[in-house]
């Protein structure tokens, strides 16, 4: 039996991050976009960034849900960017012909900061 | 040391799409392909596992190292005892999609892969099958 992981939310600033974990299941997966949810209502951040730098494999239905998630923060007056993404990943997303959505992307964490930072400030 | 050259991996609940993904790195891995390409065998068998999840319930994997003219391949049967599909020609076109937007995810696994194929009778199951083959 797969052991499904815990996924921590955590507060930098005006700003929630998430590091996914390797190999995430469906569940985790789901559990991610709940906790998102929740922590943008609790701390009413202006953007998310979700890192996926030990993920080894995005398939549609973690693409889809990256998507959904980023949708909903954006209702919620917020921007998502997703850091890490490697190069791999980024080759087979595209040949499978999935998008993730409005959500931006970043090289990494800091560049993610940076960039939510630099249109916080511009808005 | 002889390495397997076959195996299997049953599909019955949500964790096993994740099973599929282990087991294929690492058979894939080992097999010497490239990190793109590994990445790319995990994602089509990921998406053809969820199918068998999605559509027919439970089925199973099976993965075979093939060997032809020098040259060494991945290929992965996905086997399913559901409900069949009626329209393989429709699902294989882009964009065709029946469960509210998840789509069966076939044309995409067809271009990360070398081959694909599918055999499917209504009522009896569904049997997709891909393969990879090292660049020599």
């Amino acid at each position: 039996m797969t052991l499904e992981e815990n996924i921590t939310v955590i507060k930098v600033r005006n700003v929630l991050m998430v590091a996914m974990p390797a190999e995430p299941g469906d569940l985790t997966v789901s559990t991610m976009q709940e906790q998102v949810l929740r922590a943008m209502e609790k701390y009413e951040a202006r953007g998310l960034v979700l890192d996926i730098s030990l993920v080894d494999t995005v398939d549609s239905f973690f693409a889809r849900t990256i998507a959904e998630t980023a949708q909903m923060v954006a209702l919620l007056g917020g921007l998502t960017v997703i850091s890490g993404m490697r190069p791999s990943v980024a080759i087979t997303v595209t040949q499978l012909g999935l998008t993730l959505g409005n959500a931006l992307t970043a090289l990494n964490v800091d560049r993610a900061l940076d960039l939510l930072m630099d249109i916080a400030e511009r808005s | 040391m002889a390495a397997e050259e076959q195996g299997e991996v049953k599909i019955h609940v949500e964790g096993d799409i994740v099973a599929v993904r282990k087991v294929v790195r690492s058979v894939a891995t080992q097999m010497g392909f490239g990190i793109t390409d590994v990445t790319r065998i995990v994602t089509a068998a990921s998406e053809l596992a969820r199918n068998i999840f999605l559509y027919a319930g439970s089925g199973i994997m099976e993965w075979h190292v093939l060997r032809l003219k020098g040259r060494s391949g991945i290929e992965l049967s996905f086997i399913d005892l559901g409900p069949g599909i009626p329209n393989v020609s429709l699902v294989m076109q882009e964009g065709y999609t029946t469960s509210g937007g998840l789509g069966m995810g076939l044309p995409g696994s067809k271009r990360l892969m070398d081959e694909l194929d599918v055999w499917s009778e209504i009522g009896k199951g569904t049997t997709v099958t891909i393969r990879k083959w090292k660049k020599a």
